[in-house]
């Protein structure tokens, strides 16, 4: 295959990636969070465990996935962050367990709502890195047996910190993809950093400050030992000085 | 002879005597809050809302709705007066203050709204609604792991310690760290295993400084409700009534001398007459 057709190719499979890229991206997404939520439900002994995330406008909580009773009905319900128990989590940051919803009724309905199954224990845990805040776990019914809540809220609170890791990375990881097959579906001249700057001028793909980075690291690619030795320097420098500044001591 | 910046303030005629504390030795529950009911403490609840209506509760003297807005100055807009409690935990928080502080003032500072945009702005201006308003005592059952808000956080701690105000904040629950419970400046609480409004900890290794009851306990709810709940967002308000409770009966106490108080009064640490 002549170079030019190799490319032509290459670019073909870009432009179909780009375009499937936000009807592919969730798929990795999904079963990871399913892990998540079986694992959890599996080791509370639980009738369900189920996961929702922000929207970008952080108005809204979606159900992405869920294991156990109800789990079919709770998946892609939406739910106001200014509503209930899993927005009042997102909101103050902080995990809550209530052993009786049905207590308040009002309240009951409103869980119910937002689970797809009325329990009568709920715990509810803040998805949350150290950059963002990203959803809630929730744990309906654990195991009766006298499980200490504080215990279980402190394993779960291990269990949350690894999925929202693993949710910051996924997006970032199919953010940059996203670009750069979008850049690669554009490169019409065969230039790839001509694409990606116009991606990141454009703001048109997932993340334009991520094609912007692209851009750059493609033109530093193609320097001397010397700029790019330099380059790596600054960026260390510079990362070294974003974490100290975020966080002292 | 010139002078350090700052050292004027220390000029015999400068210097104002501040608040002194003749504090007995050992120190007990009965010299610090024994008669007191909270009369006369500013309280506020920074958090989803009070509700009044709550046999629980009782009255509720004032209160602001902060949401995000980027019209507004600041990008905070400001409701003042009644409003609901959106989740219950406001109501929550409000009951187990009342508790051992029954005649405090309570006032609502609704900082949850309806997304979540600008949180750390609006958190702050509930923070700044409260120093604003003469409020004595903040409970803030609330708080962020986001770096971002590391450095707006700590400035308003710091200016609620040197404004005498207590700012006593829950700890989040993961092994990272939380603001503003993070902080030397504020109060901050975890839940401990019991149930005694009047017991708790202090922790002698910090950042979590004090442990209260906030595990399976029985807490106001909406619609006049109770629910059995469990979180460290319960704690907090436990030592919020308590440190209202000290205040009303020893006023002008600074937040130092309060910790004191509250670390000498502490039941891993209390004389075993006083426990």
């Amino acid at each position: 295959m002549s170079e030019d057709r190799s490319f032509e190719v290459l670019r073909e499979i870009a432009r179909t990636a780009t375009d499937l890229g936000p009807a592919l991206a969730p798929a990795g997404h999904e079963e990871l969070l399913r892990s998540i939520t079986e694992a959890a439900k599996d080791i509370f002994e639980a009738a369900a465990c189920s996961l929702a995330l922000l929207d970008d406008a952080q108005e809204e909580l979606t159900f992405y996935v869920a294991s156990g009773a109800g789990a079919e009905d709770v998946i892609g319900m939406r739910v106001p962050v200014g509503q209930g128990i899993a927005g009042w989590v997102v909101a103050s940051g902080q995990p809550i367990e209530i052993a009786d919803v049905t207590r308040d009724p009002r309240f009951a309905r409103d869980v119910a709502e937002s689970t797809g199954y009325v329990p009568r224990a709920i715990l509810a845990m803040p998805l949350e890195t150290d950059r963002a805040m990203l959803g809630v776990i929730e744990v309906l019914d654990r195991r009766e047996d006298g499980g200490s809540g504080a215990r279980d809220m402190e394993l779960l609170a291990l269990f949350a910190r690894q999925a929202a890791l693993a949710i910051e990375n996924s997006r970032v990881f199919s953010d940059l993809g996203r670009a750069l097959f979008d850049a690669v579906s554009r490169a019409t001249d065969g230039d790839f950093g001509v694409a990606l700057e116009q991606v990141a001028r454009e703001g048109s793909g997932p993340n334009p400050e991520l094609a912007e980075l692209a851009a750059h690291f493609n033109y530093l690619g193609r320097m001397g030992p010397e700029e790019r030795l330099a380059a790596t320097r600054l960026v260390g420098e510079l990362v070294a000085y974003m974490r100290a500044r975020a966080r002292p001591g | 002879m010139s002078k350090p910046a700052w050292s004027w303030q220390f000029d015999p005629d400068t210097l104002k005597r501040g608040t002194s504390l003749a504090l007995p030795s050992p120190l007990s529950k009965e010299w610090a809050w024994g008669g007191s009911t909270g009369a006369g403490v500013k309280v506020a609840i920074v958090d989803s809302g009070i509700d009044s209506g709550h046999p629980a509760v009782g009255p509720v003297e004032g209160g602001v709705v902060l949401e995000f807005d980027p019209d507004a100055e600041d990008y905070v807009k400001a409701v003042e007066g009644p409003h609901e409690d959106l989740f219950g935990h406001g109501t929550a928080c409000a009951a187990i203050i009342k508790q051992t502080a029954p005649e405090c003032e309570l006032y609502s500072v609704r900082v949850l709204g309806t997304r979540l945009t600008g949180k750390g702005v609006v958190f702050a201006a509930g923070l700044r609604w409260a120093m604003d308003h003469g409020m004595q005592v903040v409970n803030l059952s609330l708080s962020t792991g986001k770096q971002d808000y590391f450095g707006l956080f700590h400035e308003i701690a710091d200016e609620a310690y040197f404004n005498n105000v207590m700012l006593v904040s829950a700890v989040n629950n993961v092994q990272s760290p939380s603001y503003p419970s993070q902080y030397s400046s504020v109060f901050s609480v975890a839940a401990h295993d019991g149930k005694d409004p009047y017991r708790f900890d202090y922790n002698p290794s910090p950042p979590v400084e004090f442990g209260a009851p906030g595990i399976d306990v029985e807490v106001a709810w909406l619609n006049g409700s109770t629910i059995e709940a469990t979180g460290n967002s319960f704690a907090a308000p436990h030592i919020a009534g308590l440190v209202a409770k000290i205040l009303g009966k020893h006023p002008g106490l600074t937040p130092f001398q309060m910790k004191t108080i509250l670390c000498a009064l502490a039941d891993n640490n209390a004389a075993p007459e006083d426990v």
